[in-house]
C-alpha cells in the first residue's frame, strides 16, 4: 500500500535528494554493460544510478508510487530507444512505446534490491523482450509459422529497398530473387501479412487533440496543407469520420487522387507495405461503420456528409 | 497464349482465400508487382463480399484467364439489379468511395457482360506497365 513516510531528515526524503527530476536522454538507451553518459544537467552514472536506488527503495520498502511513477518517467526515452528500433516493422511506433513501457514497469515491479544490478541493466532486457513478444504473439491474430513470419519482416525492408531503386513497386519474381527465396514461399509470406495487424493498439481514430495526435501529425510530415486541402471536397461521412486523419488522407489521395501506394508512400513518408496494410485496415474499419444499422446504404463505403 | 481456370465456389466469404491464392499466382505469371496484386486482391475480394451481400445464392462461378498480358477475373451469373448498381458508373455518387470506384481505381477496366439474361462482373488488371 502506497504511505508517505518522509519527515524531517528522512534520507529517503525525495525533496531532500538532488537531481530527483532527472530524466533520461534518448539517446542514452542503457544498452547493458555500456557506460552511460552523463545527463543533460550534468550529472554522472554515480549519482544517476544513486537516485535509481533511491528511487526504488522508496518504492519497494516504503510502497512510494510517486516513486515509482518518476522513475517510469525517468526511463521512457529509453523505451523510446529501444521501440525505435524495431519501428522499422509495420507496427505504429507509438504502440511499441506502450508496450515497452509495459516491460519497463514489469521491470520496475519486479527489481530485486539486494542484487546489486543497475536499473537499466535489469530494464533494457524486459522492454525488449516484450516488445518482442508483441511482434510475436499480439501482431498476429492467426498462428503463423514463424518462418513466414521472418520472411514476411524480411520482405518489407526488401519492398523499402527495391521500391526507391526500381522506382516502382517490385515484382514477385524480383522480390524472390532479392530475399533469396521461392515466388511461391514470396506469395505465401505476403498471404501471412493479412493475419498481422489485425489488432492495432493505435491512435484515437477521431484524430482530435491530444499527445497521440500530435505525434500523427508528426509522422505526416510536410502534408498538412495538402490535408487540410482534402478536408475541404472528400466524403466526411459516417464511414470517413471513424478514420483518423492519416486513414482519411491516404484513401483520398489512392481512391480520388488516383495515386498509386508506392507515391502515396513517398508523400506521406511510409513505406508501400505500410501504405498497403492502411489502406486495407481504414476499408475494414469503414465496413464495420458502414455496417452500423445507423446507415441505410451498405452499398456505399463512404460518402460526403449531409 | 490463353489459359483459363474455372471454379465453383460457394457464396461465403470464407470461399474467397483460394481466389486469392490462384490470382496471386496467375498475378506472378504475368510479373505483377506486389502492388497491383494489391489493387487486385482488394477490387476482387470487395466484389466478392457486395456478391454475398447482395445475391441470394448458394454458389456462383468465378473465371480466372490470362490473355494478352492481362488477368481477367469475371465472376456470375448474376441477377441482382442492386449488385449491378454498385458496380456500373451510372450507379455512382461523384464523390463516394463506393464498390464503383474502388474497381475502377484498382483495376484497368470493369465490365458487366451480358449473358442469357442474367449478367457478369468482369475485372481486368495488367494491361497497363507497373507504375
Amino acid at each position: 500500500m502506497a504511505h508517505d513516510d518522509r519527515r524531517p531528515n528522512d534520507p529517503l526524503d525525495l525533496e531532500a535528494l538532488p537531481g530527483q527530476r532527472r530524466v533520461l536522454d534518448e539517446d542514452e538507451d542503457g544498452g547493458v554493460g555500456e557506460p552511460r553518459k552523463p545527463d543533460t544537467k550534468g550529472r554522472g552514472r554515480d549519482e544517476s544510478d544513486k537516485l535509481d536506488q533511491y528511487l526504488l527503495r522508496r518504492y519497494h520498502l516504503y510502497g512510494d508510487r510517486k516513486a515509482r511513477e518518476q522513475l517510469i518517467t525517468m526511463y521512457l526515452p529509453l523505451v523510446r530507444s529501444l521501440a525505435r528500433r524495431y519501428a522499422s516493422r509495420g507496427e505504429h511506433f507509438d504502440d511499441l512505446v506502450q508496450v515497452g513501457a509495459i516491460g519497463l514497469i514489469k521491470a520496475i515491479d519486479r527489481f530485486d534490491l539486494e542484487r546489486g544490478v543497475e536499473l537499466t541493466t535489469y530494464a533494457t532486457p524486459n522492454i525488449v523482450g516484450e516488445i518482442k513478444r508483441y511482434f510475436r504473439d499480439k501482431g498476429w491474430s492467426v498462428r503463423v509459422p514463424r518462418g513466414l513470419q521472418e520472411l514476411n519482416i524480411r520482405l518489407n525492408k526488401v519492398i523499402d529497398e527495391l521500391v526507391p531503386k526500381l522506382q516502382r513497386s517490385p515484382t514477385i519474381q524480383e522480390l524472390a530473387e532479392a530475399a533469396s527465396a521461392t515466388p511461391e514461399e514470396v506469395l505465401e509470406a505476403l498471404e501471412t501479412s493479412q493475419a498481422y495487424n489485425s489488432v492495432s493498439l493505435q491512435a484515437s481514430p477521431n484524430g482530435e487533440g491530444g499527445e497521440e495526435d500530435a505525434g500523427l501529425i508528426d509522422y505526416l510530415g510536410s502534408d498538412e496543407e495538402a490535408y487540410d486541402t482534402m478536408e475541404d471536397r472528400t466524403t466526411l461521412a459516417p464511414g470517413f469520420a471513424k478514420l483518423d486523419k492519416r486513414e482519411r488522407y491516404i484513401l483520398h489521395l489512392r481512391f480520388f487522387e488516383g495515386l498509386t501506394q508506392s507515391q502515396i508512400a513517398e508523400r506521406v513518408g511510409i513505406s508501400q507495405m505500410h501504405v498497403s496494410r492502411l489502406i486495407r485496415r481504414s476499408l475494414e474499419k469503414l465496413r464495420e461503420e458502414i455496417g452500423d444499422v445507423d446507415n441505410p446504404d451498405p452499398s456505399l463505403l463512404a460518402r460526403r456528409g449531409e | 497464349m490463353s489459359e483459363t481456370i474455372r471454379v465453383e465456389v460457394a457464396a461465403e466469404l470464407s470461399a474467397f482465400t483460394p481466389i486469392r491464392l490462384v490470382l496471386g499466382g496467375l498475378g506472378t505469371r504475368l510479373e505483377f508487382s506486389v502492388e497491383q496484386l494489391e489493387d487486385l486482391y482488394l477490387a476482387t475480394e470487395h466484389l466478392f463480399r457486395a456478391v454475398v451481400r447482395a445475391e441470394e445464392l448458394a454458389r456462383f462461378g468465378v473465371e480466372m484467364r490470362l490473355d494478352d498480358g492481362a488477368l481477367w477475373f469475371s465472376a456470375g451469373p448474376f441477377t441482382s439489379r442492386a449488385l449491378r448498381e454498385e458496380i456500373e458508373p451510372a450507379a455512382s455518387e461523384g464523390d463516394c468511395l463506393d464498390l464503383c470506384r474502388l474497381l475502377h481505381t484498382t483495376c484497368d477496366e470493369v465490365q458487366v457482360a451480358e449473358s442469357d439474361g442474367a449478367y457478369r462482373v468482369v475485372l481486368v488488371k495488367g494491361r497497363r506497365p507497373p507504375a
